[in-house]
């Protein structure tokens, strides 16, 4: 008896997760399950990440300062004061270089935006997503871009009130629409080459067409044509490239950004003017993949 | 008092990503501390325990590190948590021979159907090779029969009602 009813809830279970998932598929966006969950545990998280920025710096000077210890005894003393306050310095001065970078960035950039940390990064081998600290009250909306001082990093996926989603351009699901910067040839960037354990970080460049003239080297650049991305914001250099299947270029993009060392990140909170699509009619994400622009 | 260790687990698998992720982005490539969970707990109170810790597990992972499309890994580990619990009340899967078997094949089947469900719903996800499959299965075995001996020892278990 309790076997069968077992296995009427697992059916039961199944069948509301099919549907759970069809619903967003069809209809795009973030569920209220998936928001209450992610407003409950993005705060922890964010505590988890700050607690461990405080032990890796304690960390760190608590192995140099093992080693001191071999040097001579009457400067030991001296050499851990020292050795520590250096530590100190140079995990400040690398903080403050990072944050130089991107406040150089906020100001050349002729976007409202705001600086975010990153508190969670890629949990699984089939989805590439950062949780950063900044939200729905810190003026983050849905499908914001996100930049680092290197490039285009993504966009934000779901929002919460103070921490956000952002899906990575090695994301399968994630696609931008690009140029390359030399001849003006557009396509679209879709996830990382190969398989998620290759080791590649490459992203596929998709339908540039054959006649294009593309060499290894050539910058490519957002094309502000899929009503997230503002133009000219790098992207990465072109790797390689072959013939592709006749109609178009295979082309491979190394990204300007780092995306395993990625510790601050700009997000927009405003676009430019002729990127203001809010009176344009509302094109869900999944939507948006279908018709065949940015997912 | 059952529930209430299983959602404590949770949320430590949930800590544990995110240090994990802090210092390693890889580590996701290799140990899935959600599925352990859902494993322990299939295997130690029976298949509807499982498929539920399985479930909510998966909804967490899938909330805090899926896509744009959350359920998929829930809806894997609602069907390995019950298939496991049952298992787990037919076969004698104790010690730490019979749990790297079943953690081994757990993961692994977890990664292909995961994959598959996503390909049926046409979301477009990453894949692991072969043998990135094969690692990861071996790397949670492992991580999973040692926790779970751990756990056994020094927490103690409330075996099958």
């Amino acid at each position: 008896m309790e076997e069968r009813r077992g296995t009427l809830l697992l059916i039961g279970l199944v069948l509301l997760h099919l549907v759970a998932i069809s619903h967003q598929v069809d209809r795009g966006g973030v569920s209220l399950l998936e928001k209450l969950i992610f407003g409950a545990l993005a705060p922890v998280q964010n505590a988890v990440a700050g607690g461990l920025r405080g032990v890796r710096g304690g960390w760190r000077g608590y192995v140099d300062l093992r080693g001191v210890r071999t040097e001579n005894a009457s400067l030991r003393e001296r050499n851990r004061q020292l050795e520590v306050a250096l530590q100190e310095s140079q995990y400040l001065a690398a903080e403050a270089q990072r944050l130089r970078r991107i406040v150089g960035l906020q100001e050349q950039l002729a976007m409202e935006t705001i600086v975010a940390q990153v508190v969670a990064r890629e949990g699984v081998p089939w989805f590439h997503t950062f949780t950063i600290n900044r939200g729905k009250d810190d003026g983050v909306t849905l499908d914001a871009p996100v930049l680092a001082p290197t490039g285009v990093v993504g966009r934000v996926i779901a929002v919460v009130a103070h921490a956000a989603k952002v899906q990575l351009l090695l994301d399968r699901q994630a696609g931008v629409m690009v140029q390359l910067q030399t001849t003006g040839a557009t396509g679209m960037t879709e996830g990382q080459v190969g398989l998620a354990d290759s080791g590649s970080r490459d992203l596929l460049l998709k339908y540039v067409v054959s006649l294009a003239e593309v060499k290894p080297g050539d910058v490519v650049v957002t094309a502000g044509l899929d009503q997230i991305y503002p133009k000219g914001l790098m992207v990465g250099r072109v790797s390689s490239v072959g013939a592709g299947d006749g109609l178009f270029k295979q082309i491979h993009v190394t990204p300007s950004v780092q995306f395993d060392q990625v510790e601050e990140v700009l997000v927009v909170k405003s676009k430019p003017p002729d990127l203001d699509f809010s009176h344009a009619e509302t094109v869900t994400p999944a939507r948006r993949g279908e018709e065949g622009t940015t997912r | 008092m059952r529930v209430f260790w299983t959602l404590l687990a949770i949320a430590g698998a949930a800590l544990l990503q995110t240090a994990l992720g802090r210092f390693s982005g890889r580590v996701a490539y290799t140990f899935d501390p959600f599925l352990l969970v859902a494993l322990y707990c299939a295997l130690t109170w029976g298949e509807t325990h499982g498929m539920l810790t399985g479930a909510v597990a998966g909804w967490v992972q899938d909330v805090l590190y899926g896509g744009q499309v959350a359920g998929l890994s829930g809806l894997t580990k609602l069907v390995l948590g019950f298939i496991v619990g049952l298992a787990g009340t037919r076969f004698l899967l104790v010690g730490p021979a019979p749990q790297i078997l079943v953690v081994f094949a757990a993961t692994v089947i977890d990664g292909l159907v995961l994959q598959s469900l996503a390909s049926v719903f046409s979301i477009r996800t990453d894949e692991l090779s072969a043998g990135g499959l094969a690692i990861r299965g071996g790397v949670n075995a492992l991580v999973g029969v040692v926790l779970f001996g751990v756990v056994d020892r020094y927490v103690g278990r409330d075996r099958h009602p």
